[in-house]
């Protein structure tokens, strides 16, 4: 056959790959979103987010002591992630020299390729041996997992700001730590929004470092950070290595608050970047 | 928008029409040093001149400092050209009256028939009037009153003409050759000063159509009228 | 005077007619073999240059003969760039701007800088020029200097009913202008613009020219541009830069500095005389 109708063959069929390649991917969450719901629905009920959960044996309850545990870990986490993680985006993009500026850089990348459960292990060696349980020490595990996502989006919106803006103010007699403030670090607040989100869904989920730190809680709502906080992950752990497929169910319908929550932040995250974006171009 | 440059426009002009001021007040004293045979007001007129040549020279000077800086256009380019060219005239008259009140200071043999006085005087206050219309009809920018100059012309040149026969009379009388001679020389002069009217007007019409004319040819002379 | 003829009325125009340009001026820079290095590269080598306070001085050449570098030494900007080294001596007002001791942020306070593109911040029109002087101590009748620098700014009239909107939805001509008032709040000595008008149209070009010509009543300008014909109109005086090849070394020098009419009617240098009639470089 001729080569150009052969390079149409081979063309089409390359879209053709690629395609069924992408509705694959697409797939995938759709069958995991879909069989979560599908099993999980039915446990959903007004009850099942307010009242905590049932006591060994008891039918019913619900998971709102995990839910309060899981805002509380998180939050905590975020209050110690977000300002070591923008302080650093910030003395990388601005301060640092070439020579300093790329070590950091690279322990970054690592820290964000850690294993969680080696992150578990540390925590627990540092915080819980010796002592107890605790909220501070599982929120600590959350935060270093956070760390690196909220340093590099900083980093990715610091450095979208236009270098000219940096060369007005100076231009102006402002010292650099106050063009920071003043300048670069509002117009990257969208950006610095949309990492935290992101970060907060990913650490919401994650199971192995608090399964070291505070996995062993009662069923009620705690809010003493010292102790053990009862958190979604490790509910859902517990739940399915019961007998009871009551609870099976409530495992399900708790894997489908964790993933609806997921699934929320992204979309928000995305929509505050686009925002964020559109006032810097203006 | 470009006042600054505006600003240098309208000096230049106004320097212009100083200057033309000046010729006015150079051609008035020329002619009343002739007519009333005053040497001192001849010698005035003389070293006015001065006056005459150093806004001469101050606009000779700026316009290509002008053209270097500003780059006109258009209109503007029009106006600084027809600046340039009517200093020269102007600058030409006033020599003409120089010329005059050079000639009028040598002491005349006998007095002046009064129609040869007359007749300066008619020339003149003609050629007075031509500068006036030809400076207002370019401060004005009055394409009329620059086209009406050759008519004006036309006058002064039959006055002239007139002129020049009485002074032929006078040559008969050999003493009176030389002063003869020297009123013809007046004669034309005044003349000249008419056609350089004429020539700020055609500046002026150019300035307003960006066609340059010549109003009239002295190489093709229009028929003349009785 | 005598005599007994009748005068013609004679205009007197003394007021209107300009001073001649004025010998003695106060000097502000003093510049003297100024050589700028980055690296291997020199990009401007033995520059001697006097600056005059209240006086446009422009800044010519063809591209990469170091007119942006230049300008940059007189408020510190190369500072910023690594591996920039400058020699030579830039006196500003009888002080060494480069002398030890001397506070860079100080020098910028002074010596203000408008750039190429507009560059206003994400923020509103009043803020973009509040917070300059917010930031710099000078809080004390915020309103009335951000009115004053957006008058003498000639953009008061277009923007006094929508300060509050953000800067970036202003023209380009606008915010260039804005970015000249936002300099100009901070009450600097000093105004240098590097190439301001080279991304504007012709009537905002014309607009921010005249505003030059306001602006140089209070402040000295050093202006860049790659436009003769801009050079001509706005400026006092006109250096001319150039580049030099030494086997295959490119090196910026400066080859004329005068009068901007001599420098337009009857340069001294060939080189000079070549740019400017567009016959070469």
């Amino acid at each position: 056959m001729s080569r150009y109708r052969r390079r149409r063959i081979v063309n089409r069929a390359m879209e053709g790959v690629a395609t069924v390649a992408a509705m694959l991917a697409v797939g995938v969450l759709a069958i995991v979103v879909v069989s979560v719901a599908l099993r999980g629905a039915g446990a959903l009920s007004w009850e099942f987010f307010t009242k905590s959960q049932a006591l060994f044996g008891q039918p019913g309850g619900g998971i709102a002591n995990a839910i309060v545990g899981t805002v509380l870990l998180v939050t905590l986490a975020a209050a110690m992630a977000l300002p070591v993680g923008v302080l650093t985006a910030v003395y990388l993009t601005e301060f640092a020299p070439r020579r300093v500026a790329v070590p950091i850089q690279v322990v970054l990348d690592v820290l964000a390729g850690l294993p969680t459960i080696v992150l578990g292990i540390f925590v627990y060696a540092l915080f819980v041996i010796g002592h107890t349980q605790s909220g501070l020490a599982g929120a600590f595990a959350l935060a270093i997992i956070m760390l690196p996502l909220v340093a590099r989006a900083t980093q990715e919106v610091l450095l979208l700001v236009p270098a000219t803006l940096r060369e007005a103010s100076l231009a102006l007699g402002v010292r650099r730590w106050r063009t920071v403030l003043g300048i670069i670090l509002p117009s990257s607040v969208g950006g610095i929004l949309t990492g935290t989100v992101l970060a907060v869904a990913r650490a919401a989920g994650e199971t192995a470092p608090l399964l070291f730190t505070s996995s062993i809680f009662a069923n009620t709502v705690q809010t003493d950070v010292t102790k053990a906080l009862p958190n979604i992950p490790v509910l859902i752990f517990t739940y399915s290595e019961q007998a009871d497929p009551a609870l099976h169910e409530q495992a399900w319908a708790a894997a489908l608050v964790l993933m609806a929550f997921v699934l929320v932040a992204s979309v928000a995250a995305k929509a505050l970047l686009a925002r964020s974006r559109r006032k810097l171009a203006g | 928008m470009r006042t600054s440059f505006q600003e240098e426009l309208d000096v230049l002009e106004s320097t212009l029409q100083e200057e033309g001021a000046l010729v006015l007040r150079a051609l008035r004293g020329a002619l009343n040093a002739l007519e009333q045979r005053d040497e001192e007001l001849a010698d005035e007129v003389i070293a006015f001149d001065d006056d005459v040549d150093r806004r001469y020279l101050e606009i000779e000077e700026r316009i290509p400092s002008l053209l270097a800086r500003q780059t006109p256009v258009a209109t503007d380019l029009r106006l600084v050209l027809a600046i340039l060219h009517v200093n020269l005239h102007l600058e030409r008259m006033a020599d003409y009256c120089v010329t005059i009140a050079k000639l009028a200071k040598l002491a005349p043999e006998v007095d002046p028939p009064a129609r040869l006085i007359e007749g300066f005087e008619e020339m003149g206050s003609r050629c007075e009037e031509m500068i006036r219309v030809a400076l207002d009809s370019l401060r004005d920018r009055n394409l009329e009153g620059a086209e009406s100059l050759v008519e004006l012309d036309e006058l002064v040149d039959r006055a002239n003409r007139r002129v020049v026969h009485h002074l032929l009379e006078l040559g008969a009388d050999p003493e009176l050759r030389e002063y003869g001679l020297r009123m013809v020389v007046i004669s034309r002069a005044l003349e000249r000063i008419g056609d350089h009217a004429v020539d700020i007007g055609e500046q002026t019409a150019y300035l307003l159509t960006a066609e340059f004319r010549e109003f009239t040819d002295a190489s093709h002379p229009t028929p003349r009228e009785a | 005077m005598t005599g007994t003829f009748t005068m013609a009325p004679v205009i007197d125009v003394a007021q209107a007619r300009k001073e001649a340009e004025p010998v003695q001026r106060e000097v502000v820079f003093d510049i003297k073999g100024l050589t700028v290095t980055y690296g291997r590269l020199t990009a401007i080598s033995d520059v001697d240059l006097e600056v005059y306070r209240n006086v446009i001085t422009a800044v010519i050449g063809p591209s990469g003969c170091g007119k942006s570098t230049f300008i940059r030494c007189l408020n510190r900007m190369n500072d910023l760039v690594p591996g920039a080294r400058i020699d030579g001596r830039i006196m500003y007002h009888d002080e060494d701007l480069y002398g030890p001791g001397v506070d860079p942020v100080e020098v910028r306070r002074r010596i203000g800088m408008v750039f190429q593109k507009a560059n206003p911040f994400p923020k509103s029109i009043y803020d973009n020029v509040a917070w300059g002087p917010r930031v710099l101590g000078m809080k004390k009748d915020l309103d009335e200097r951000v009115e004053k620098a957006l008058h003498d700014a000639a953009l008061w009239d277009d923007v006094k009913d929508r300060l509050k909107k953000n800067a970036l939805a202003l023209s380009g001509g606008q915010q260039q202008r804005l970015c000249i008032a936002r300099a100009i709040a901070v009450e600097p000595d000093v105004l240098l613009l590097d190439e301001p008008a080279s991304a504007l149209d012709p009537i905002a070009t014309s607009a921010i020219e005249e505003l030059m010509h306001e602006l140089k009543r209070d402040y000295t300008l050093v202006i860049v541009t790659h436009n003769m014909q801009q050079a001509a109109r706005v400026a006092d005086l006109t250096a001319f830069f150039s580049l030099e090849v030494d086997d295959s070394r490119r090196t910026g020098v400066l080859v004329e500095y005068d009068l901007t009419e001599k420098i337009f009617t009857n340069p001294s240098d060939k080189r000079t005389e070549d740019y400017v009639t567009g016959r070469f470089g």
